[in-house]
């Protein structure tokens, strides 16, 4: 039984979050230290270069590391402040296991009786129930090492078809659509084409929170001319400085692409030549979006049709072009159509294949891009091969040495492994790098599923929410504890350094994982003596797959500041822009229209739930906040989360910045502080998710899936908003004048 | 080696910066003040807008901060780079935070001195950015040579602003479309219409 | 630099004044020493030192003090000081204020405790040494043997006796010793900043070389002071009087330093209570407001000083109607410069 042990309350004062204010020994600890380790930022899926200062075996600061061509220095407060996750007070150091009579509800163990518990479970509830009534959740802030060995530790390890990872919550509408109408799911672009655009489209991503260094690619575009459009239902920190903006209502973004394609096609502002030439199926997607006329997308839509239309001439005008999205279009039910509608704007422009042209997601989480490629996906094997293609698990197989029948089908995906665990036909669950009480929807409906669970084990750094549901808790390692690679939202394979050891009795989560495979039996397919061995059998099984690494080594990576796939055979140059000449990688070479005819998201308002709930991230946090709550100055930016309302609303219900409101939707209901705020349309809230329990906005959020992606539809909830009680003090000015730090200078 | 030595300046760009407090969150790390962020950032008006001004010192050619210092507390370098305070002479009286016409100047109630941002000298009297400069992610503040500056930037370097009948030299420049019009008039600019007054077309859509 | 003092070549009151120090001093010297009886002849190079000293930090000081801001600040600081009806507090709160902030420097503490304690180890060290030379230099001090034995002894203070100890004792020991004490409280004061500074680069990059000087001063005054004893105690006095003739030039050229370098602050930094007052009365009295917030940022009295010490080094902030950007917070001036230059910034809006 997976309830929590004790009182939240108990486990926090144990575990945290608490918070890390000053680097070991504090500010005044002076500033010699032992070396500089180059590597890279874990915080989002750019994975700027940084250099970690090291002293006594502790990352005590950081160094810009100018050289790094993507980000030459350049880091959002994440990065600046990441060093201080290390040298932790609420860093797990021993394998805990459950016991409510313990302090804080977990004992200290051996790791021998932790694993010998892990491996007895997982065997005692595949004999009961069958193999796949063990699942295994894995992440995608994990090296490209681990998502590899995690894919292969599911099918051969614990021999269980159910493994899905938390890029599900990330751009896999991307991925789905990128491979329908490409041929290949990578972002096609390095980030060096953007300021080669002349008008850059930015669809549904806050850039300055959630990639604050695009920000900078878009200004040298900028500083060459560019335009800037920008749709979003808020006036984003970058969104303030567009040249268009469109305030679209949420989930209706194919709706603004489909008007703006029509615009396109009246005005014949169209590329002819790439179209005949590099496509086909224009005519369906020009015929689903017949009738969007401006007047009727500016009518779905909410925004003033002129800016449509404008925003239509800039895009189909500009000789160059990149359209970047993120979350934004991709967390709906519709998030796939999304993404067609806007490669459609791409390919009908011609604007793919060259420099400074391309449609590009953003992604979110720190290996988002590779960590999809090396098969810990339900429905993948490494190389971004397909599970269900007899060729590819015969391949795969044979890198493995196993009998293609000894690889599992297709899984459950992520949110769809939760619903099973709630409704009981998966009984036990292993974790890695996932915190799904605050990042899956429908919080409330999370912790009861966790609950039900016969045995769940985790392997994190710090007592996670969800590992706080563990009968056994497995100390891993925080990414500067390891090496390795990732692969950033460019699509370029990167080295992660490691900076110091694993502290205590932690250990590196490939070493778990192999050992519980070897007491699994397994031992033999999982013979790695060091990372680089994982890497090495991993580019083989890459090898011919779409994302193919190859060609590369770990030399290699290091020595060219990264490479970006495919990089088929050694020498080869690695691949930084795709499509070059219009050539996709469909096998007829061709990219496909498609038509996407507009759709409402899975819940619209109505008189009982009026107001549209989206929600998203703060610059200062990460994901579910595991690490980035437990960094002080980070929390100080913004410490809860606040309800943004736009001052009719607030004057409707009575409102102003600082009082509690109570948000209810279907599906459970919050209080918070309300932040009544002009950057926010009238028919919509937004609360960030980065909190907990009865600060987490997923409380509120609806489970539905998209039919392709099967990502949640987090951007789109019906809500109803009222005035609560009580009022809190928020801070609408950034505090950073008269902090006293007392002893410190 | 000095900043002056290698032609390196300082650019702030305010209506670039995405208030993302990256550079208040580096600022603390610089070695001369570890600990305390001496850089400046707030919400220009939250309720109406996302804008956020950031501000570093600017040093004045002729600062008003040492003029008004009355323990001679506040030094100018050879290469103009104006210093926080000595910490030995300093005696916390704020006169330099009152009358920085930029704001720039801190005064902290603990130790009873005045701290202000003094261009991270550690890193530029060798030849590193600075601090903010280094991480901004929008580059609204940067750091570089005129050279580098005219090649990758668009708009108009401007070292003067004007405060009432005062105008202030700076050694950091900022950014103009056209420096043609004279220093930046902080007490006269006449504002715009920008679709920022109405981001979602409320009116044009009723 | 182009900081202004304010007046440019010699400033001839300030020198005036100079001079009746010195004079002050002198008769001092006459009278306390009961008309030279007990003034030491060897000790004459010293009180030359002191003479200049005393000229150029009189000197130095009043052209300080006669800066505009500065001479605000010294006016404000006693007026407020004085106020009608809180004289009493502030009196008795002078006392805790001169504890904590000139003997105690909480302040420093504050900033750094290792600071702090190598800022008090210098601090005590020169203050024992200055308490024992300068009577000694000046000849309002001076030792006599008594008793038979000759080993006992009496401290005389302006020719008065005072107590009387055998060599021996203890308190023998310490009066003896008490400059050597003051040279090693100094000189491990001077190594804990020399430590500090140089492991630390921030400090080391804002530092210039003349910062070194007087921590090099002060352990060349030490140390030389030290070879004295030495010398006298277990080399049977080789080398005394050339190290006498060193350790006379050592603190010869300290004394002289002081008005003009880093240590000038000794005399600065009793401001500081002024700004206590000054603070205090502020807070107490009218408050600015903004002229774009509205809002109360500061001592109004604080404000006007400074509208009015502006002019007179410079600067004219008015907007010639009425208005001034010094009226404006910080906060705001800082968010009205971002407007204003958004505003020249076309392109975007
Ligand atoms: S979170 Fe992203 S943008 Fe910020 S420093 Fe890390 S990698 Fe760079
Ligand atoms: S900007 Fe302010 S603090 Fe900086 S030099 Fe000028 S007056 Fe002094
Ligand atoms: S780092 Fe740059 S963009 Fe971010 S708040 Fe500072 S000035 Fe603005």
């Amino acid at each position: 039984m997976a309830k929590l042990p004790v009182t939240e309350e108990e486990l926090i004062e144990k575990y945290g979050p608490h918070l890390n204010v000053a680097p070991p020994g504090g500010w005044n600890a002076g500033l010699d230290i032992d070396r500089e380790v180059k590597t890279h930022c874990c915080f989002c899926g750019q994975q700027c270069g940084i250099k970690l200062k090291v002293k006594d075996e502790q990352v005590v600061g950081f160094e810009p590391w100018y050289e790094f061509p993507f980000n030459q220095g350049k880091l959002c407060p994440k990065g600046v402040k990441r060093y201080l996750q290390g040298a932790h007070p609420d860093r797990l150091l021993d394998p805990l296991e459950r016991d409510p009579s313990a302090e804080g509800g977990f004992k200290v163990t051996t790791w021998d009786s932790a694993l010998d518990r892990v491996v007895a479970e997982i065997r005692r509830i595949q004999a009961e129930y069958g193999n796949d009534s063990f699942a295994i959740l894995s992440g995608v802030s994990i090296t490209n090492e681990k998502s590899y060995l995690m894919g292969k530790f599911a099918r051969l390890g614990v021999q269980t078809a159910n493994l899905d990872y938390n890029g599900r919550l990330c751009m896999v509408s991307a991925g789905v659509a990128n491979k329908k109408a490409l041929g290949m799911d990578r972002a096609p672009n390095p980030w060096s084409d953007i300021p080669l655009a002349d008008v850059v489209f930015v669809a549904g991503s806050n850039v300055a929170e959630c990639s604050p260094i695009t920000t900078s690619y878009i200004w040298r575009a900028r500083d060459r001319g560019a335009k800037l459009i920008v749709a979003d239902p808020r006036v984003t920190p970058l969104a303030r400085t567009a040249d268009v903006f469109l305030g679209l209502k949420p989930g209706t973004d194919s709706a603004l692409m489909g008007t703006i394609l029509h615009v396109l096609i009246e005005n014949d502002w169209l590329d002819h030549d790439f179209i005949n030439a590099h496509t086909v199926d224009f005519d369906s997607a020009a015929e689903a979006v017949r009738t969007y006329t401006p007047e009727w997308g500016s009518q779905v839509c909410g925004v003033p049709k002129e800016r449509i239309i404008e925003a239509a001439r800039l895009w189909g005008t500009s000789a160059t072009g990149m359209l970047l999205h993120a979350r934004g279009i991709e967390h709906h039910t519709k998030g796939v159509e999304n993404v067609l509608s806007c490669i459609n704007l791409g390919l009908a422009t011609g604007k793919y294949g060259k420099p400074g042209c391309g449609v590009s997601t953003i992604t979110g989480q720190g290996n988002g891009q590779g960590g999809r490629e090396q098969g810990h996906k339900c429905d993948q094997l490494p190389g971004n091969r397909d599970i269900a293609n007899p060729e590819h698990r015969e391949y795969i197989a044979s890198v493995w040495g196993c009998d293609e029948s000894e690889i599992p089908g297709k899984g459950m995906s992520a949110q769809e492994i939760m619903d099973a665990i709630n409704d009981g036909e998966i009984k036990g669950l292993l974790s890695i790098c996932f915190n799904p009480v605050v990042s899956l929807p429908d919080s409330n409906h999370t912790a009861e599923a966790l609950s039900r669970l016969e045995f769940y084990t985790a392997i994190d750094f710090f007592m996670s929410e969800s590992a706080q549901f563990c009968d056994v808790v497995l100390p891993g390692t925080l990414q500067e504890e390891d090496e390795g690679t990732t692969t950033s939202v460019e699509g370029r394979a990167i080295k992660i350094n490691q900076a110091i050891a694993p502290p205590g009795n932690a250990r590196k989560d490939w070493e778990i994982i192999i050992d519980i495979a070897e007491r699994l039996g397994r031992g033999k397919y999982f013979q790695f003596d060091d990372t680089e061995d994982i890497f090495n059998e991993m580019r083989v099984a890459s090898r011919g797959g779409t994302a193919d690494y190859y060609g590369m080594t770990w030399d290699r990576i290091e020595d060219e500041f990264g490479i970006f796939w495919p990089c088929p055979e050694e020498g080869h140059p690695g691949t930084p822009r795709l499509y070059e000449g219009g050539r996709f990688a469909h096998s007829d070479g061709k990219a496909r229209f498609h038509g996407v005819a507009y759709r409402d998201p899975a819940e619209v308002i109505d008189d009982e739930y009026p107001i549209w709930l989206t929600t998203g991230r703060v610059v200062s946090q990460y994901l579910s906040g595991t690490q980035t709550r437990r960094i002080g100055p980070l929390v100080e930016q913004y410490p809860e989360p606040l309800c943004e309302m736009h001052p009719r609303l607030a004057a409707q219900l009575g409102v102003e910045s600082g009082d509690i409101v109570n948000v209810s939707s279907r599906r459970g209901s919050m209080s918070l502080p309300a932040r009544v705020v002009e950057s926010i349309r009238p028919d919509t809230v937004f609360i960030p998710y980065h909190w907990p329990g009865a600060q987490a906005a997923n409380q509120l959020t609806n489970r539905a899936l998209d039919p392709l992606s099967k990502i949640p539809e987090y951007k789109v909830s019906a809500v109803r908003v009222e005035k609560g009680d009580g009022h809190r003090k928020i801070y609408d000015r950034r505090v950073t004048t008269l902090q006293e730090k007392g002893q410190s200078l | 080696m000095n900043p002056l030595v290698q032609g390196k300046m300082f650019v702030i760009d305010q209506s670039r910066c995405i208030g993302c407090e990256a550079c208040v969150q580096a600022c603390e790390e610089c070695g001369t003040h570890r600990g305390q962020s001496l850089i400046h950032l707030e919400f220009v008006d939250r309720g109406v807008s996302t804008q956020t001004a950031p501000m570093v010192c600017m040093h004045c050619e002729d600062p008003t901060c040492a003029n008004v210092c009355p323990a001679d507390a506040i030094k100018q370098n050879e290469d103009g780079v104006v210093q926080s305070a000595l910490k030995p002479r300093c005696i916390g009286c704020s006169n330099c935070v009152n009358a920085c016409p930029f704001g720039v100047p801190k005064y902290f109630a603990l130790p009873d001195q005045m701290m202000k941002c003094d261009m991270c000298y550690d890193r530029t009297s060798v030849g590193l950015a600075p601090m903010c400069a280094s991480v901004c992610p929008s580059q609204a503040l940067w750091y570089g040579t005129p050279m580098d500056y005219n090649e990758t930037r668009r708009g108009e370097l401007i070292h003067e602003y004007r405060f009432g009948n005062q105008v202030v030299p700076t050694k950091v420049a900022t950014v103009v479309d056209d420096r043609t019009f004279g220093p930046i008039d902080v007490m006269g600019e006449p504002g715009r219409d920008r679709w920022q007054d109405d981001p979602f077309g409320l009116e044009e859509m009723t | 630099m182009v900081i202004r003092t304010g007046t440019g070549g010699i400033d001839v009151r300030a020198s005036i004044w100079g001079l009746v120090a010195v004079m002050i001093t002198l008769v001092g010297v006459y009278f306390g020493s009961g008309s030279l009886r007990w003034f030491d002849a060897a000790l004459a190079g010293y009180l030359i030192g002191v003479l200049l000293a005393v000229w150029a930090t009189v000197y130095r000081y009043l052209v300080w003090i006669q800066r505009p801001p500065t001479a605000v600040l010294n006016r404000r600081g006693w007026e407020s000081f004085r106020s009608k009806g809180k004289v009493g507090r502030n009196v008795g709160g002078l006392v805790g204020l001169v504890f904590t902030n000139i003997l105690a420097q909480g302040f420093i503490r504050r900033r750094s405790v290792a600071r702090w304690a190598a800022h008090q180890l210098v601090f005590w060290g020169c203050i024992l040494a200055a308490a024992v030379t300068f009577p000694l230099t000046f000849g309002w001090l001076h030792f006599e043997s008594v008793g038979q034995s000759g080993d006992q002894y009496k401290a005389y203070l302006f020719g008065i006796g005072t107590v009387a100890f055998p060599a021996e004792s203890l308190i023998g020991f310490v009066m003896f010793h008490t400059l050597n004490i003051a040279a090693f409280l100094v000189i491990g004061g001077v190594l804990v900043f020399l430590y500090r500074r140089l492991r630390d680069p921030g400090a080391l990059a804002v530092e210039r070389a003349t910062d070194f000087l007087p921590l090099v001063g002060l352990f060349a005054v030490s140390i030389t002071g030290l070879f004295l004893t030495a010398s006298s105690l277990w080399l049977e006095g080789r080398y005394y009087s050339f190290l006498t003739d060193l350790h006379a030039l050592t603190v010869i050229l300290g004394l002289l330093y002081i008005p003009f370098g880093k240590l000038f602050h000794i005399f600065q930094r009793p401001a500081n209570l002024g700004v206590h007052y000054y603070r205090r009365a502020g807070a107490e009295g009218e408050q600015q407001l903004c002229r774009v917030c509205e809002q109360p940022w500061a001592s109004k009295m604080q404000v006007d000083d400074l509208k009015f010490v502006l002019p007179q080094v410079g600067f004219d902030y008015s907007d010639g109607s009425g208005g001034n950007w010094q009226d404006t917070c910080p906060r705001c001036r800082r968010t009205s410069i971002a407007l204003a230059q958004t505003n020249r910034v076309g392109g975007f809006g």
